[in-house]
């Protein structure tokens, strides 16, 4: 079955020739009830790419993300991941993706190692590697010495980490992140973003990352699509958007302002102070 | 104490509970609002009131009999409502996470604790009001017909001052076990955490207890020869209250009803100081030791699970005894027996059988109907990891069975040795009652895999409510097609008849239990096609 053509106005995604594309989201629409959630977005992430997913709040991104992993159902549009359209075999693609979602939802009667130990569970880790990789994220994000306690009695940051923990310990080829640094301290969150970086760098794993700190965007993203009340109003590298925009030597957060309309902040801004 | 505050916390704390089903989740809709309660309400009070009439006048019977019938009921109808709403809020509404404790509107906002205990108590009184109202309209026409329009008008009086009274005492059960589970907090290991959950169930089962009117009442009784002690327990002033009014003392039965109301404030007041005493909206931190973690699941790999399934199930095993809210499931069922217990020489053998597989059925279904919801919004996990609709079905029946399997089997082998049957017996008691637990195990999932609520509200209720009431109400029919048949199996000589019995009974299980196993297999199914919220 061929992919559905692209709407007007929005450039296809050319990956590099020779990069395997791990992911690829062509005119994806949802809807729930009368809230039109995603209009034909497409968008595509090929291997060792970190993909900056930028939108206010409500424009989509997290249903975007659910849709990638097959919680939700497109309306309409196709969503391939490597290579292979999601519904095809959901259980085998789902083993090289990691995901954090954007409020975890951790089983908090358990402690963080049971809570790591029973996911590794679910990608089938041997115990040897799992508690090598474990133990190694658990230090590298200051979580040693905690693991034995329930999860009930962490910080939101902490249980950031283990779901940060959780998504990468099977080593992933696909990285779907909803706000993954929520919470996280300034040194760990640095951790988190180097991580990504080598991991895409070096592993050539690709990285759907969505975030609301423009700097964060900026700094690791190779790619960015803004999203604006579920429609992509501009996809590509962060200068050719500044281009795009006419705002050269400008921050992303101009950028972004501009492109989803909401510029002019003045007006708002004094109201508000009254 | 500010009314108009406690009436808009009430108010929220019950739309809170009406909207957690999905089908009234708009909040514009009627059935989204308070005030369908009232009209549940008017129409179990209508319903019961038209069937009723009906029966009285198919059955034609004579108003000294009536008379006799409302005398008789009409004083024990407060005492109902009480344990009823202490029975079901131990159960539903013991359920806020530490997460929503520490939340809590009335924890940040400046609400007294009194004021918080009041609204609380109103609203978890108003959203059982159905129940009461059903009774209520049931009793109009036998007490009017049976000139007793005095006394249930008290009657009514009290039903409402007992259904506060019993969310006043969920209230104080609250705020004892947040205390309860902070005890172990900060301390090593699993003996932490058995030690929080025995705490927890003993808790409980001595308020289920000590305000429950059948165990109040058989055991007062047992001192009946040193005189009348309602008197000195408040509890059952407005069944005292009654009884004076039905014997024409109505100076007598006013002074215990102003009594029993002047009771009920000062619960409030008590509860209010046991909310600030006890009330600590923290997480509990408890150490496990890290081999716990690296042991595997053999008993259940053992089952014939796989290695995710496992972990599925060990992980809800897990949640059983380690989270708060799945304690009162652990402590009903020990409550009911106790009760038999206690009076079990006065519904004899055949009903003590009924009883017995009754609880163990009772349990399960509850387990079964809440084992998908509870998971609330972790549930969405398993739609991201690598496994199939089918591992977490399976390990939801096993996580399921386990301890419904384990439970029924114990109740029903100590109640067997307590009875004195003979073992060949009491070995077919235990597989009659297990076999109970399976089919409603079976059937409760049936409806998690459909109706769960996986709402995060400060009052979740893992199943939509009228799912609850349907998967009651069809669960107990199926269980007493198995029950009643076996029972009279057990206890009778061997006849032709008996294995006609035998022949029903297995083949009816085997029956439902095929189709409850087709229905949650599809229902499954169907429930990871799309994640539910």
């Amino acid at each position: 079955m061929s992919a559905p053509p692209l709407p007007r106005g929005v450039s296809p995604e050319v990956p590099d020739p020779g990069t395997a594309l791990l992911l690829d989201v062509r005119a994806v629409s949802k809807s729930y009830g009368p809230v039109r959630a995603l209009s034909a977005v497409s968008f595509s992430a090929p291997a060792g790419q970190i993909v900056g997913l930028l939108g206010p709040n409500g424009a989509g991104k997290s249903t975007m993300m659910k849709s990638i992993l097959g919680l939700v159902h497109p309306d309409a549009g196709e969503i391939r991941l490597f290579g292979r359209p999601v519904g095809a075999d959901p259980v085998s693609a789902k083993r090289q993706i990691g995901y954090v979602p954007e409020s975890p939802s951790l089983y908090e009667f358990l402690t963080g190692a049971e809570y790591l130990d029973f996911v590794a569970d679910m990608y089938g880790l041997d115990r040897a590697t799992r508690r090598a990789r474990i133990q190694q994220f658990l230090t590298g994000l200051e979580l040693a010495g905690h693991e034995n306690a329930l999860i009930s009695g962490y910080s939101q940051g902490m249980k950031q980490k283990v779901a940060l923990i959780a998504a990468l310990a099977h080593r992933p080829r696909l990285l779907i992140l909803d706000e993954p640094l929520n919470g996280l301290d300034p040194r760990s969150a640095r951790v988190a973003k180097d991580l990504l970086r080598d991991l895409a760098g070096r592993e050539g794993v690709a990285v759907v990352f969505s975030t609301h700190v423009l700097e964060i965007a900026e700094a690791i993203c190779d790619r960015v699509v803004i999203l604006n009340h579920g429609e992509v109003v501009a996809s590509g590298t962060v200068a050719a958007l500044r281009d795009r925009a006419g705002l050269v030597g400008s921050g992303l957060e101009e950028v972004f302002l501009a492109l989803t309309g909401t510029g002019d902040l003045r007006d708002v801004v004094s109201a508000l102070a009254r | 104490m500010n009314l108009h505050r406690v009436g808009r916390l009430a108010e929220t704390l019950v739309a809170s509970q009406v909207r957690s089903g999905r089908s009234s989740s708009n909040p514009r809709s009627f059935l989204g609002r308070p005030s369908a309660i009232a009209l549940y309400d008017l129409l179990a009070f209508l319903g019961a009131f038209l069937v009723a009439t009906w029966v009285l006048r198919s059955a034609a019977l004579s108003p000294t009999t009536l008379a006799a019938l409302a005398d008789y009921v009409l004083p024990f109808l407060p005492l109902v409502a009480v344990a009823a709403v202490l029975i079901a809020g131990v159960m539903f509404e013991l359920t806020n996470t530490a997460r929503f404790a520490g939340s809590d509107a009335a924890n940040w906002l400046p609400i007294t604790p009194a004021e918080y205990v009041a609204a609380s108590s109103a609203a978890i009184a108003y959203s059982y009001a159905p129940a009461i109202a059903l009774l209520l309209g049931g009793l109009l026409p036998i007490a009017v017909a049976g000139g007793a329009g005095a006394t249930y008008a008290l009657c009514a009086v009290l039903s409402v001052a007992g259904l506060f009274e019993g969310g006043v005492l969920v209230e104080m059960v609250r705020a004892t076990t947040q205390r309860t589970s902070r005890f172990a907090s900060g301390r090593h290991g699993q003996l932490a955490i058995v030690l929080r959950a025995l705490l927890l169930v003993l808790l409980i089962l001595a308020f289920d207890l000590a305000f429950n009117p059948v165990f109040l009442l058989g055991f007062l009784q047992r001192f009946s020869t040193y005189g009348d002690l309602t008197t000195l327990v408040p509890f059952l002033w407005s069944t005292r209250a009654l009884t004076e009014g039905v014997g024409g003392n109505w100076l007598l039965g006013g002074a215990f009803a102003l009594g029993q109301l002047a009771f009920v404030g000062l619960l409030v007041y008590l509860a209010g100081r046991l909310r600030v005493r006890f009330w600590v909206p923290a997480a509990t931190e408890i150490q496990l030791s890290p081999a716990v973690s690296a042991r595997g699941h053999p008993f259940l790999t053992g089952l014939g699970l796989s290695p995710p399934e496992a972990a599925i199930a060990s992980k809800d095993l897990r949640g059983f005894v380690r989270r708060r809210e799945m304690l009162p499931l652990l402590t009903v069922p020990i409550v009911l027996v106790v009760l038999m217990v206690v009076e079990g020489s006065a519904i004899g053998a055949f009903g003590s059988i009924l009883w017995v597989g009754w609880v163990g059925g009772f349990f399960a279904l509850l387990l079964a109907e809440t084992s998908v919801g509870q998971e609330r919004r972790s549930f969405q996990s398993y739609y991201a990891f690598p496994i199939t609709a089918r591992t977490v079905l399976r390990a939801k029946v096993t996580a399921v069975l386990v301890p419904a399997i384990l439970g029924a089997a114990a109740m029903s082998a100590i109640v067997g040795v307590l009875f004195a049957l003979p073992a060949v017996a009491v070995a077919a008691f235990v597989l009659l009652v297990a076999a109970g637990a399976v089919l409603l195990a079976l059937w409760g999932l049936v409806f998690a895999a459909r109706f769960s609520d996986f709402q995060d509200r400060p009052r979740p209720q893992y199943l939509r409510p009228g799912a609850m009431l349907g998967a009651m109400g069809s669960g107990m029919v199926i269980l007493f097609a198995v029950l009643v048949p076996g029972a009279f199996v057990l206890l009778g000589t061997w006849t032709f008849a008996s294995l006609g019995l035998v022949v029903w009974t297995a083949g009816f299980a085997l029956a439902a239990g095929l189709l409850a196993a087709h229905w949650v297999r599809t229902g499954f199914d169907r429930l990871f096609r799309e994640i539910p919220f």
